[in-house]
């Protein structure tokens, strides 16, 4: 009985506080990104040969898996606001629609932005093995001999080599690895492939014997200029446009023949196709949704 | 205040003061099982939220796992349970030496064979993409009864190439077994015994099958220190330029050793298998895929890939050395089949295969929470 008195009493005042005149109250503004894959400025086709790049390669794609990490909107005197708390690291899968859109956790004040960037994969810091461990984030581990962490992208799919013969290929990327051509034998060699010296002239074992004296980090960042509003109460659209055939043909002209179907281990690939990275995407500020607060 | 309002308190009131619970029986409740999630290991469980795992239900259901009266028959000759083809020293597999299913291809009680051979029942709670060679049970099936370890067991009891039982007759059989009715109450809250909860009791024991302590497991956390040809091995399984096994079987990223995923990995050049992947997709690039199993204990599941082709895993290693099969459909992650395959040297597939042996874990292979009981609740 003696609980029972407060408790009606909260209610009644609850209750005759209660009024039908309606309070104006108006939500932050919210964005979201959604994220696209085209080639030749159309959607992408998976598992179709209708594909042919700058070098020449006829190919078909089967799926993308990538990351993307910290995006930040950019402010007019170039400092940035952070879209997501702490992680702030998406993983976008063409075979997986619910991630390819992202709305921003973090508070974002209402105002104009001049710009969005973000990083392509994961930085030196973020990029530690065993931080995923769920997947499908954890199944893009990249091993600890090839510098650990993740790859920051898996490009799938199949080219039509000089052969004329399918042929597949993984346009991998992630950390890179420098690789000791001269190091002496050790147990990673095999003694039936190399002479009986102990250190073999002119004979260059191949990648998978070779230990690795350094590691190069090949993520890089994007920034765009565009004009970003964020109003209270409305959410901004923005679309990230991966031009997938700019992987191919940007700084460099990526050949599949000539780098073959595996690059993981193959730093002078993976460099070319992070340096046409920094042509691959386009965002398209696609305005305000209809929806309101 | 109007006068709706004024109803509504008085109502408000009313039940404060009337409800007043008096001498309410105890309800029925299950202890919760805790499953510890092993170092690396995923934390998502895949755990139906009808079937959470209880103390009382993975000890009913170790019980039915290896009660040959799941046939729902008495007679010595046609006792047939879970355990009659899924040894635990065989990685819950038949094994190439059973003594009864000749290779390791098991057949039912009828001595029908099973369209394929079996996979492992090993650290399932972590399958979210489909059980089955080719995924056909999986959560987001729209067929409600298609979806989840408990339906496998159903099938299994009723398929005319395993069990080939009948379910009213099986549960009725242990309705009438002393001991049993008792363990259904204090699992599921009714003595009451129906097959659904013969089903989620086994399933609950399955998804305790958790195999994490292999010598690989332990230089993870730092405890064991590979040897020079496990190293090598341990190399060679997750570069490109060596054996490039970990993009659909895992490493240390990914302590599963299996994505769960569906592959064609180069075994043939024509399919006519009508379960395979493209047999429940309708996807014609699905043609000839298969799921990448585990290769934690592998070395105890012989016979290997989803016909049980090859007998011991120096034949599989050969194959993917030399022997990868172009296809239409074959997965782009064997970049190397234009080769024949990854092309291993002897002492390479040796370092390989020590590193394989280094995902055996003898502790889960021989621990006594997941043997066959000393004696079934009817026998006490």
């Amino acid at each position: 009985m003696n609980k029972l008195l407060p408790i009606a009493a909260v209610l009644f005042l609850l209750m005759s506080g209660c009024n039908n005149a309606k309070k104006e109250t108006t939500a932050p503004g919210e964005l979201k990104i959604s994220f696209k894959h085209s080639v030749d400025g159309k959607e992408l086709i998976t598992d179709n040969f209708v594909y042919t790049n700058a070098a020449g390669n006829q190919y078909m794609i089967s799926e993308i898996q990538w990351f993307l990490s910290h995006p930040a909107l950019i402010r007019d005197d170039g400092s940035s606001h952070a879209l997501f708390g702490d992680e702030g690291i998406h993983y976008v899968d063409t075979d997986l629609p619910e991630t390819r859109q992202i709305t921003a956790t973090a508070s974002i004040p209402a105002g104009n932005y001049r710009g969005l960037r973000f990083t392509f994969g994961l930085n030196e810091a973020d990029n530690r093995s065993l931080r995923f461990v769920n997947p499908p984030r954890s199944f893009m581990f990249w091993p600890d001999y090839l510098g650990g962490g993740y790859h920051y992208m898996k490009l799938n799919g199949k080219w039509i080599n000089t052969n004329g013969l399918e042929a597949p290929f993984n346009f991998h990327l992630g950390i890179g690895q420098e690789y000791d051509s001269t190091a002496l034998k050790s147990s990673f060699v095999n003694p039936d492939d190399c002479c009986a010296g102990k250190h073999c002239e002119g004979f260059k074992p191949p990648r998978k014997m070779m230990p690795v004296k350094a590691f190069i980090q090949n993520y890089f960042e994007i920034s765009f200029e565009e004009d970003i509003r964020i109003e209270n109460g409305k959410t901004t659209l923005l679309e990230l446009d991966m031009q997938v055939e700019k992987w191919f043909n940007g700084k460099h002209i990526y050949d599949h023949n000539h780098w073959g179907g595996s690059i993981m281990q193959l730093q002078p690939a993976m460099q070319q196709g992070c340096e046409n990275g920094a042509e691959v995407f386009r965002l398209n500020v696609k305005g305000f949704t209809d929806e309101s607060k | 205040m109007n006068q709706s309002k004024i109803l509504l308190f008085s109502s408000l009131l009313l039940l404060l003061f009337s409800c007043k619970p008096e001498n309410e029986p105890v309800k029925w409740q299950a202890t919760p099982y805790q499953t510890e999630i092993p170092f690396g290991f995923p934390t998502n469980l895949n755990i139906p939220s009808d079937n959470p795992l209880t103390v009382e239900g993975i000890a009913l259901g170790r019980y039915l796992f290896y009660d040959g009266r799941l046939s729902g028959r008495t007679h010595a000759d046609s006792l047939m349970s879970c355990a009659t083809c899924h040894i635990q020293s065989r990685n819950f597999e038949a094994g190439i030496d059973h003594p009864r299913f000749i290779g390791g291809f098991v057949h039912g009680i009828n001595g029908q064979q099973t369209h394929h051979v079996m996979l492992p029942l090993v650290n399932l709670i972590w399958n979210h993409s489909g059980y089955g060679w080719n995924g056909f049970l999986w959560p987001e099936n729209p067929v409600p009864d298609m979806r989840n370890i408990e339906d496998f067991v159903r099938l299994a009891v009723v398929a005319p190439d395993e069990i080939n039982g009948d379910t009213t007759r099986v549960k009725q059989l242990f309705q009438n077994l002393k001991g049993y009715p008792e363990l259904f109450g204090k699992a599921f809250g009714s003595e009451q015994i129906t097959f659904k909860n013969i089903e989620r009791a086994i399933a609950q024991f399955v998804r305790t099958l958790i195999s994490a302590n292999a010598p690989f497991d332990r230089f993870l956390r730092g405890e064991y220190q590979l040897t020079a040809s496990e190293l090598n091995g341990y190399v060679l399984f997750t570069t490109e330029e060596g054996a490039d096994c970990f993009h659909c079987h895992g490493g240390g990223g990914n302590p599963l050793f299996t994505t769960h995923l569906f592959y064609n990995n180069g075994k043939d050049s024509l399919f006519t298998d009508p379960l395979d992947r493209f047999g429940l997709t309708g996807d014609a690039a699905d043609l000839g895929k298969y799921k990448a199993p585990t290769l934690r204990n592998i070395a105890a599941s012989a016979p290997y890939m989803h016909d049980g082709r090859f007998a011991t895993l120096d034949e599989v290693l050969d194959f993917y050395a030399h022997h990868v099969v172009l296809s239409k459909t074959i997965d782009p992650l064997m970049h190397h089949v234009l080769q024949g395959g990854v092309q291993l040297t002897p002492p390479e597939k040796a370092d390989l295969k020590a590193f394989i042996m280094t995902l055996h874990d003898s502790s889960f292979l021989t621990n006594p929470a997941f043997a066959q009981p000393d004696t079934f609740p009817d026998q006490r």
